[in-house]
């Protein structure tokens, strides 16, 4: 690591230290009321073992309605974007209905998806929405990036437009999809979460919202701090893949 | 004139095959399967509860609108001002990128419930929100327009001896306004949807709340179209956006 | 004084610091005048450190060892004063201004009022009149290297810098404005330092050619190019022409730094 950038790492770090004092500080000293509790009144709400089964049974909950609507979502965008990629025609139409559905507000969409699918599902059906959106208009850019001259010798050497996607554009198009495995992690934890505000049984979103209504502090910051490290932690991870992908693909 | 009109139709039909095929789909589904209405009316009952009584969705739709736009221009502002600082000095820019970063790679809108609590059940704590929600964007593609210069303008600049204050107002600034633009269409839509969901949550005026009221009254009819009009508004900021971001880009570039 | 030079380039060298911590030395002892009113082409490879002569002369980089002057004093001074004019390859002009008021920045930046006509009359000698208003995307390259020339030289500048200008236009529209700008040269005969690697481009426009080495940086040819101005195309068809563009070729090629 050279030495610019181990000081901006440092710097960084001190940054987020200051932030973790000021909650800290505002919490203690109820600079913002009593709503604000300190972070480590929240750290040892969140570590009481009598609350541990609570966390375990939402977390579990929310993260598996996350999971499923990454894999889902995700995997359906790209067979999206592969198929408006391939057949000309219909793109214009798939990039409008994707719009229309990603326009339209999830508190909207819940009680839609309550009623065709059921409460449970709708967690992971709004998040697999957000991320297949994501997936969609960022393969369909990226299916699009390979150089003139490429697509040129593929034509002259005769490739199929199947075999042509499949060698020359697909792999043109890993930098844009490795950035929506990023940018869509946070848009997975938003769905699932407002999925959840609409009567799902369990979650960490049905925990902030009774959480909100009746005043239990510790447990709304603790929900939301659970969400906010999950969310961050699966997000560093993708901008890890998605550099190595973008070193490998230069 | 008959050949323009079947360019415009065949135009719309290319472009909104798929989006007919999906409401015709729910139609006809609803139609075979009988369902009542209050489980799931159909898109032509829902239409008919609009058309039916258009005004009453005016005023919730105009104040949803309003808080969205306050909103997303306290956010920007903010966002933008917190990234000249941060462009000024290298400390507080390398203190603030990474709170940056984190804070767009977090589900901000789970934070809704706590700013609620925080400021109250009011309609400044839904401007509030959209302005946190617009905040982190403007900061984050404002920073980063600021350090996108023109290729050797920085270098011509020094040549020329202009002064930092010059070199700010008339190269730095400038050159932030695309990616100023393009953060404010990629946020605009997201404005309209946070101060929904923030409404929903609080029971605020507008067409959160007006949805919320209408689904627990069982009157699907008016909360599908209550959101049928928030997909519309949430639309036209989008619109909006992108024709103000068209407009700029070619004045500028 | 005439013998006072314009620049002056005393036992220059600028070693870079790479990321990894190692050195990178790209010009060695380099020791060049240039008088005043000269036109002074810097020839060499691509990588050889010439480029860098030249922002080392626009106070962009500061010499490790050695010191540059332009007349007696600090480059960054002239600078600060607004007293030098560049040009570079990229044209680096202001995508949101036209080219009026990009050739009209340079007053700006001095805090000086902007001289309408003089700006009028700079676009007209590069030959950009009728296009006051129009953006640099609207214009094709070798017009928007008229833009950047004009304005280089709007303010009168005691020294011209000029980094490949026309490095990235093709071979006939270079032709076109080596003659340009050897036309609107002989008309201000300012103080210029040109870098290129094009042979015919730097014995067309300069009154003496410099010659460097591949890296480290080392002149090693020093060549007057004795053509009267101003000069037309047809120099460019002279046998003496033809002679120094043969020399400056062999220096160019390795051995030729190693007889």
């Amino acid at each position: 690591m050279t030495s610019a950038r181990s000081q901006s790492f440092v710097l960084g770090l001190i940054g987020v230290v200051l932030f973790l004092i000021a909650w800290e500080v505002i919490g203690t000293y109820r600079l913002a009321g009593l709503t604000w509790p300190p972070l480590s009144t929240v750290l040892v709400f969140l570590t009481t073992p009598a609350k541990l089964p609570l966390f375990e049974r939402a977390t579990a909950a929310s993260f598996a309605s996350v999971g499923i609507g990454y894999v889902c979502g995700g995997a359906g965008g790209l067979v999206l974007a592969l198929v408006s990629h391939l057949i000309a025609p219909v793109r214009p139409g798939l990039d409008r209905l994707v719009a229309v559905i990603h326009a339209i507000p999830s508190i909207a969409l819940a009680p839609l998806l309550i009623v065709l699918a059921s409460a449970d599902a709708t967690p992971p059906v709004i998040s697999g929405l957000g991320v297949g959106y994501v997936f969609y208009v960022a393969a369909t850019s990226g299916l699009a990036t390979a150089g003139a001259a490429h697509r040129d010798l593929f034509v002259v050497l005769g490739a199929s437009r199947l075999s042509t996607a499949l060698r020359l554009d697909l792999p043109s198009a890993l930098p844009a999809i490795a950035s929506a495995m990023k940018l869509s992690v946070p848009i997975a934890f938003i769905g699932a979460i407002i999925g959840e505000w609409f009567g799902a049984s369990r979650g960490l979103g049905l925990l902030i919202v009774s959480a909100m209504q009746n005043f239990q502090i510790p447990l709304l910051w603790s929900a939301v701090l659970i969400t906010a490290v999950a969310s961050l932690s699966m997000f560093a991870l993708f901008s890890l893949l998605e550099r190595l992908v973008q070193e490998r693909m230069r | 004139m008959t050949s323009a009109i079947f360019e415009l139709s065949s135009r719309v039909a290319q472009r909104y095959w798929a989006v007919a095929l999906v409401v015709a789909g729910w139609q006809i589904w609803v139609s075979a399967a009988g369902l009542s209405s209050i489980v799931l009316p159909g898109p032509l009952a829902v239409l008919t509860d609009f058309v039916g009584d258009p005004l009453s969705y005016a005023e919730p739709a105009g104040r949803t609108f309003a808080v969205a736009v306050v909103g997303l221009l306290f956010g920007f502002v903010l966002g933008s001002a917190l990234a000249v600082l941060s462009w000024s000095s290298r400390l507080l820019n390398g203190l603030l990128t990474p709170l940056g970063l984190i804070f767009t790679s977090i589900p901000v809108v789970t934070l809704i419930p706590i700013i609620a609590r925080l400021l109250g059940y009011d309609v400044r704590t839904v401007v509030a929100i959209v302005a946190l929600i617009c905040f982190f964007p403007a900061f984050v593609y404002v920073g980063s327009g600021l350090r996108a210069l023109p290729p050797g303008s920085d270098d011509l600049f020094r040549v020329f001896g202009g002064s930092r204050r010059q070199c700010f107002l008339r190269l730095v600034l400038p050159s932030s306004i695309p990616n100023l633009m393009l953060a404010f269409r990629l946020t605009a839509p997201e404005a309209v949807l946070a101060a929904v969901v923030a409404e929903f949550l609080m029971g605020t005026d507008g067409l959160g709340h007006m949805f919320r009221k209408a689904a627990g009254e069982f009157d699907t009819e008016r909360a599908l179209a209550t959101s049928l009009i928030a997909t519309i508004t949430s639309v036209a900021c989008f619109g909006l956006a992108l024709a103000a971001e068209r407009r700029v880009l070619r004045r500028w570039t | 004084m005439p013998d006072t030079p314009a620049i002056r380039i005393d036992r220059v060298s600028k070693t870079f610091r790479l990321g990894d911590g190692r050195e990178l030395t790209a010009l060695t002892d380099i020791d060049l005048s240039i008088a005043p009113g000269e036109f002074v082409a810097l020839l060499g490879p691509s990588g050889c450190g010439k480029s860098t002569i030249l922002r080392l002369v626009a106070a962009l980089e500061e010499a490790t060892a050695g010191r540059i002057t332009i007349e007696g004093r600090a480059p960054a001074e002239l600078c600060q004063s607004h007293r030098l004019g560049v040009a570079f390859q990229d044209h680096a002009l202001l995508p949101w201004l036209d080219i009026e008021a990009n050739v009209s920045l340079p007053f700006h930046l001095a805090g000086r009022s902007v001289d309408g006509a003089r700006v009028k009359d700079m676009i007209a000698l590069v030959g950009l009149a009728g296009f006051e208003k129009a953006r640099p995307k609207q214009l094709s390259g070798g017009m928007r290297q008229r833009a950047s020339i004009a304005r280089a030289l709007i303010l009168e500048p005691e020294v011209l810098l000029l980094d490949e200008p026309f490095g990235a236009l093709d071979a006939v529209t270079r032709r076109q404005m080596n003659v340009e700008l050897q036309r609107i040269w002989s008309r201000h005969r300012i103080t210029t330092l040109l870098v290129t690697h094009s042979v015919d481009e730097a014995l067309f426009l300069a009154d003496r050619v410099v010659v460097m080495s591949g890296r480290p940086g080392r002149v090693i040819l020093d060549l007057p190019a004795p053509f009267a101005r101003p000069r037309a195309p047809a120099v460019m068809r002279e046998p003496v022409f033809h002679d120094l563009v043969d020399r400056l070729t062999e220096a160019l090629e390795p051995e030729g730094a190693h007889p």
